[in-house]
Order: C-alpha cells, then sequence, then structure tokens
C-alpha cells in the first residue's frame, strides 16, 4: 500500500513526517532515497511515457555521478534530460515530480543500442564520465550515445562527436543543434590534425568505432587530445578486427596495442549480454607511475 | 623555433624560449604541466583573430584540405622572422608553408609534445582570449564547417515545401470566400450575373470591367467574357431586377476584386516557386507523381528524409489514415490509396484498375524518394523511367487480354530483374495462361475428345461391375 498525500505532492515530499524507517531527506528530483519495502509513492504523470505508463516508478542516482536508475517492474538506466522535451529516438521518458512541482525528466537509455549502458548495467567500476567533464567522442554515429553522454556531463562540461558518415552526420548535426554542449565534427578520427582547431583538450576519449586498428586511431587521438592522467574507454568487437581467432585472444591483442600507445588498461569487461563478443576496455593515460597501485580511483 | 598553433579563434604563434628542453621529448609534457612553467617555455608572439565565420571558415576549410588559405600565409609572412623554424601540427601544411613562403617547417615528436602542452594550457598562453570566448567559437565554427562538409544547402531544405503547399491551401479557401462575398455583394445590384458568369476570376474581371451595370452595354467584355455569354449579360444588363448601388460603394465592390485577382496571381506564381523547389529537392518523386502530390506527401511526413524511411504500403494510404483505422477496426476493406490519388497515374485510371495502380505507384514512389533523400539527387532519370513503365503497364491493365503477349513478357522480364521472389509466380501464370490460350483452339477437340472418352469409359464401367458381380452371383447360386 502506498499513500499519497494529500497535497498531492508526488516523489519526495510524503518522505517526511512518516513514521516507516527513516528516510533521508528527500533527495530533490528523485522519488525516493532509500526505500523500504512497500509504500512507493507513484511518480506524477509518466503518462507520456514511463517504463509502462502510469506505473510506479522510483529514479535514484546510480554509483556513477549523473546516471540515474528507474525502478519499476523492470529496472531501466537513465539519465537527466539535458533539454527537456526533445527525445532523440523515440525513446521513452520518465517524469518526476519535485517538491516545489518542477517536473524533472529522464530519458531512458537503452543496453542494446548504447555500449556505453551495456557497460553501465554490466556493473563497470568507473567510466570515468560525470558532470563537468570533457568528453571526445570517436564514432558518434547518429548520436544515441553521445546525447546520453551530453546529459550527463551537463551545460559545463562538453563533448566533441566525431563520425565520418555523412547520413549519420546529418542526424548527429540535428541532435546537436538542440544541444549546446555537444560539438558535431564530420572528419575521419583517423586524421585528428584535420579537426585540431575545433577541439581542446578533454579528460576522456570514448572510442566505438570498429575498425581494425582501432587502436592505434585511439593512441593517436589521444597524443593530441587526451590531457595527462586522463582515461577512455574503447569498445571492441572481435569480429571487426580478426574473425577467424577466438575473442579472448582478440581482446589480448588490443589490450597489447593499446599499451604500446602508453594507454594503460584498467579493467576489460565482457559485454555480451546485449551483443555478442564484445568487449570495453577502460583505462588510463599517462598515468604517473605512483599511482600504479589504486588505479581505479 | 616558432609554433604554429591554430584555433577556432584565430591563428597562433609562439616563441619556443627553452630549446634545449626539446631534445627529451618525454620530460617535455611536465613542462606544461602548470601555467608558469609554460609561460617558461613558449611565449606568444603574435595572434591572428578571425574577423567573421566566412573568414574563420575559409582558413579552417582549407586547413583541414591540407593547403594554406590567404589569411594564413600573410600572418606568417609577417611574423616569421628569418632563419626561424616553423612547429607545425600537419606535414602537408608544412610543405605548402615551405614552398610558398621559403620558411624551414619541422614536425616530428617533440613538436607533438609542445603542441599537446600548448593545447593543454591554452587560455593562460594566449591572453587575449578568454576561454569563454574560445568554447562557443569552437561550437559555431564546428557547425558551420559540419554543414559545409555535408553540403546542408539551403537549397536542399524542405520546411519551405511545407510551408508552401500549407500556404497554398490557405490562399485557395480565402480566395474562394472573397470570391463568395464578391458575389453576393454585387449579386444584390445585379443578380444575374452569379448565373451567367460561373467562374469566380472571370467574374471578378467583369464586375471590376463594369462597376454599374448600366455601362455593360457601352464595354467591351471580349478579353475576358466568351461571345455568347458576352451577348447574354448585355442582354440581361438592361432588364435586370437588382437594386442601384452608389459609388462609393462600388468603389469597394472593385477593390474586392482586385484582392481577389491579385491572390490568383500570387497563387500562380506560389505554384511556380513549389514546382521549381520541388524539382531541387525531390526530382525523380516531382517526376513520378507531380509536383503538388509529392509536396504533400512530404509535409504530410514532415521532411524527405521521414518519408524515405517509409514502406510502399504506407506510402499508398497516407492521408487516409481516418478510414484505415476505421477499417481495421471493424474488419472493412483497408483504403486503397490517399493522397496518392491525386497523382495522374492513378486519376487518368478507371476506376477498377486505380487500386492497383496505387499500389505498384506506391512502390515505385518509394524508391524514387529514397533516391531522392540519400543520394545526390540533381538528375530526374530515374523518375521519368518509372513514370513512362506505370502508364504502359496501366494501358496493359486498361487493354486486358488483347494486350500484345510480346510486351508483357518484356515487362515482366524487366520485374524480374528487380524484385526476386514475388515475380516467379507472377511469371508462371501469365505463360500459363499464354499456353492455355493459344493451345485452346488447337487442343480444344482432342481435349472434348478425351473427355467423351474418360466419361463413357467411366460409365462403362459402373454398368459393367454390378452385372459381372450379378452373374458371378448367379453362377454361385447355380
Amino acid at each position: 500500500m502506498y499513500i499519497i498525500m494529500p497535497s498531492g505532492r508526488g516523489g519526495g515530499g510524503s518522505g517526511r513526517g512518516l513514521a516507516r524507517g527513516g528516510e533521508g531527506g528527500a533527495i530533490r528530483g528523485r522519488g525516493r532515497g532509500r526505500e523500504s519495502g512497500p509504500g512507493r509513492v507513484k511518480s506524477r504523470e509518466s503518462e507520456s511515457g514511463g517504463i509502462k505508463g502510469g506505473s510506479k516508478v522510483l529514479v535514484t542516482p546510480h554509483r556513477h555521478a549523473g546516471v540515474f536508475v528507474a525502478k519499476s517492474k523492470a529496472d531501466a538506466l537513465v539519465t537527466k534530460n539535458l533539454v527537456p522535451g526533445e527525445i532523440i529516438y523515440n525513446e521513452k521518458r520518465i517524469f518526476v515530480q519535485n517538491e516545489d512541482r518542477s517536473t524533472v525528466e529522464y530519458r531512458v537509455w537503452n543496453p542494446h543500442r548504447s555500449k556505453l549502458a551495456d557497460a553501465i548495467t554490466t556493473g563497470v567500476d568507473n567510466i570515468w564520465i560525470k558532470p563537468g567533464v570533457n568528453v571526445l567522442y570517436l564514432g558518434a554515429s547518429s548520436g544515441y550515445t553521445v546525447s546520453h553522454i551530453s546529459d550527463i556531463v551537463g551545460p559545463e562540461g562538453c563533448v566533441y562527436a566525431v563520425e565520418h558518415s555523412h547520413i549519420c552526420g546529418k542526424v548527429l548535426m540535428n541532435m546537436a543543434e538542440k544541444r549546446t554542449n555537444v560539438i558535431p565534427i564530420i572528419e575521419d578520427a583517423r586524421h585528428p590534425a584535420k579537426y585540431r582547431m575545433l577541439v581542446g583538450m578533454v579528460d576522456v576519449i570514448f572510442s566505438d568505432v570498429n575498425q581494425p586498428d582501432q587502436s592505434k586511431i585511439l593512441g593517436l587521438n589521444a597524443s593530441y587530445f587526451l590531457k595527462s592522467g586522463g582515461h577512455f574507454m574503447i569498445s571492441i568487437k572481435a569480429n571487426s578486427i580478426d574473425s577467424t581467432i577466438a575473442a579472448e585472444t582478440v581482446y589480448q591483442m588490443e589490450v597489447e596495442k593499446l599499451q604500446m600507445e602508453e594507454l594503460r588498461p584498467t579493467e576489460i569487461l565482457h559485454i555480451d549480454s546485449c551483443e555478442e563478443k564484445h568487449a570495453c576496455v577502460f583505462g588510463g593515460y599517462r598515468l604517473p607511475r605512483k599511482q600504479k597501485a589504486d588505479t581505479a580511483v | 623555433m616558432l609554433v604554429l598553433f591554430e584555433t577556432s579563434g584565430g591563428f597562433a604563434l609562439f616563441k619556443v624560449l627553452d630549446e634545449g628542453k626539446l631534445s627529451n621529448v618525454e620530460d617535455l609534457g611536465d613542462e606544461f604541466s602548470s601555467a608558469e612553467s609554460a609561460r617558461r617555455m613558449v611565449r606568444l608572439i603574435a595572434f591572428h583573430k578571425f574577423d567573421n565565420t566566412s573568414e574563420a571558415l575559409e582558413a579552417v576549410a582549407k586547413l583541414v584540405e591540407g593547403t594554406s588559405s590567404k589569411g594564413l600565409r600573410k600572418f606568417l609572412k609577417n611574423n616569421c622572422g628569418d632563419g626561424e623554424t616553423l612547429a607545425v601540427a600537419d606535414s602537408n601544411i608544412g610543405n605548402i608553408i615551405t614552398e610558398k613562403l621559403d620558411v624551414q617547417c619541422v614536425h616530428n615528436n617533440a613538436v607533438m609534445e609542445l603542441l599537446r602542452g600548448v593545447r593543454s594550457q591554452l587560455t593562460e598562453l594566449l591572453s587575449g582570449l578568454d576561454d569563454n570566448d574560445l568554447a562557443p567559437m569552437s561550437l559555431e565554427l564546428s557547425h558551420i564547417l559540419a554543414r559545409y562538409k555535408l553540403k546542408i544547402t539551403s537549397d536542399k531544405v524542405e520546411t519551405m515545401i511545407i510551408q508552401v503547399i500549407g500556404l497554398l491551401d490557405d490562399l485557395d479557401k480565402e480566395r474562394n470566400t472573397y470570391a463568395m462575398r464578391v458575389r453576393e455583394l454585387y449579386g444584390l445590384h445585379f443578380p444575374e450575373l452569379a448565373k451567367i458568369v460561373q467562374d469566380n476570376i472571370l467574374y471578378a474581371k467583369a464586375v471590376k470591367l463594369m462597376g454599374n451595370r448600366i455601362n455593360a452595354a457601352n464595354l467591351d467584355f471580349s478579353e475576358i467574357l466568351a461571345d455568347e455569354v458576352e451577348a447574354e449579360l448585355k442582354e440581361v444588363a438592361v432588364i435586370s431586377m437588382g437594386t442601384e448601388v452608389t459609388d462609393l460603394d462600388l468603389i469597394h465592390i472593385r477593390q474586392l476584386c482586385d484582392q481577389i485577382l491579385s491572390l490568383a496571381e500570387y497563387r500562380a506564381q506560389l505554384n511556380d516557386y513549389l514546382k521549381s523547389r520541388m524539382n531541387k529537392i525531390a526530382p525523380n518523386l516531382t517526376a513520378l507523381v507531380g509536383e503538388l502530390v509529392g509536396a504533400r506527401l512530404i509535409s504530410h511526413c514532415g521532411s524527405l528524409l521521414n518519408l524515405a524511411k517509409l514502406p510502399g504500403s504506407t506510402i499508398q494510404i497516407l492521408g487516409a489514415e481516418k478510414a484505415l483505422y476505421r477499417a481495421r477496426r471493424m474488419n472493412h476493406a483497408t483504403p486503397k490509396h490517399g493522397l496518392i490519388y491525386h497523382a495522374p497515374v492513378v486519376s487518368q485510371a478507371a476506376p477498377e484498375h486505380k487500386g492497383k495502380i496505387s499500389r505498384s505507384l506506391a512502390a515505385k514512389a518509394a524508391l524514387a524518394i529514397r533516391c531522392d533523400a540519400f543520394g545526390d539527387g540533381q538528375d530526374n532519370t530515374m523518375g521519368v523511367e518509372t513514370r513512362l513503365k506505370l502508364e504502359a503497364r496501366l494501358r496493359n491493365l486498361e487493354g486486358g487480354d488483347l494486350g500484345a503477349f510480346e510486351e508483357e513478357e518484356v515487362y515482366y522480364k524487366d520485374k524480374k530483374k528487380k524484385a526476386d521472389d514475388e515475380e516467379e509466380p507472377k511469371t508462371e501464370e501469365p505463360s500459363k495462361k499464354k499456353k492455355t490460350e493459344a493451345e485452346l483452339e488447337t487442343a480444344k477437340e482432342p481435349v472434348k475428345k478425351s473427355k467423351h472418352e474418360g466419361v463413357t469409359g467411366l460409365l462403362i464401367l459402373i454398368f459393367l461391375i454390378p452385372l459381372i458381380y450379378f452373374v458371378y452371383v448367379n453362377q454361385l447360386a447355380c
């Protein structure tokens, strides 16, 4: 059974003043912080597409800053929409009401469409992308994952989205017109010299290009734009590199190539839940030697 | 040594203060870890800010191609002293600069590290530019550059089409309303004219010319009306039962007529404009269905890209959604055509063939739209050819079995090249048809005979068996 406050406040409002196992002060914008058993409060209007229209949805922050989890019958990864009212690819949105009656809009992040979301749901330690960082995204395609990263880094951060294909480029440009923290670059990621005047130093490079020489591409871009002590994530599709040998061997080969480019991997994650023979490698660039002991910070 | 560093705000030239450190490439990065040490390493000696976005676009586009723009050459000429080496980010640019300006260029690992360092401390080193300045400039420049790369010209933007179609509809409505109003107004004075002159534009012209109906007898209407109509008009003008109107009223009525005529003219101009636009944006679709229908299809979907994603079956019934869902709900037959109904190919077809033709047209239209949306699309050869084929098919349909067999065969052969599975049963059927029809004459008699024989044979058997049985039984009995 759940209780709705007569004042009609959804969300965190009912956290206070109820004798029901201490809830921390209601966290703004989310359904409720820590939850105990029954007593979910219905979040106002999931009508335009909650996970299931009108179902009770609870939005809590994820371990990774900037990412949230929406719990209902099926859990979903969501990010807070930087441009409320706009959706990219018919994804569902979740609306949560604040105490001050303003709604916060969250967009659902689909792990089947986005490798980063897949990595998060599989349980990566650290994605290194948080509010305020600058990200260079190689292989932006139509901009689905880019839009979510743009949600996470927020207005202080910046996402440089590099995509070579013209058709995807047009869609990317339309998306970037609405979001001012996305800078679209329609160039081949193999030649970072061609977009050097548009990009500053970044904190994280995210690479999803699926080319056989993708380690070299990442290394070259890192040498141009990734700050020392910065981090990277590269998604490896075993069949793109070499379809004849076993996936594990491919991953090992790629890791060695990365290490030659001063990119030190800290985590190798197999994301087989949504796509076969895919792995994500997370790591750091030119990390100072002292930090070798505790790289996963 | 000098370092050339390009930003979205302009070109920067730095002088390396401590060249000794360049030899130690590994630790070069550390030199730039803080602002002060960076400043000890390099110093800004010149900065050329881009005056406006078009200059920025030109400069950067040239850099991307690997050539140098005039601005860059001038900047370097003015600021590179003799005997200086210039560190550049790209060896192509280096070669060009050496060629044109006779300045030694260098590009190696040390240079890369230097550039890295400069980039990480850019805001500190560039005193003329702030962090807040550079970011929006980057954003703007990236959009402009991307648009330039993707060749998104205003020619190809289809939002104009959608607006123009709406405008055309509005204009039509307005024109109709005004025309009705003029008829009513003038009808007080000369009611018979409304029945004589049916067309709105001619009515307006006639009223404008006449003013008061008394003048009708003296004026020449031959430019506006046909002779009989003119004669009738003049006759009726004399015996009309309408009331008198003042000159003031007439002035206003005349102004209304002017409005109607200018609206009509504007609409014609708009039509031409739409035609030229549609030909630029979607030439194949225009060749296939005409510009009005094409424009309506695009505006229904919101954009050419959206339209291109639809399958042919959807295009067939775009615009008839109400009928479609109603039919689905009540389990009736779904509509055969939506907006496509007004395409010339479909409207020329006889009612019983409209369904078939609209299906074929929709399928071909889907292809044409995709050609336009994703191809370079300046030519409409695909559309024109397809239209001819469709018209041939229509003629076949209407000609029925009298159509020449060879033509049919050729047509189906063509179809086979484009589609695989669906055509095989189709090709079987016409060949079967052909066989039976051609052979029917010759095969009639033997068939008949064999049929006859078969039938009689059966009958004989049917009678024989009981006979034999009885005989047998009798024999036994006996």
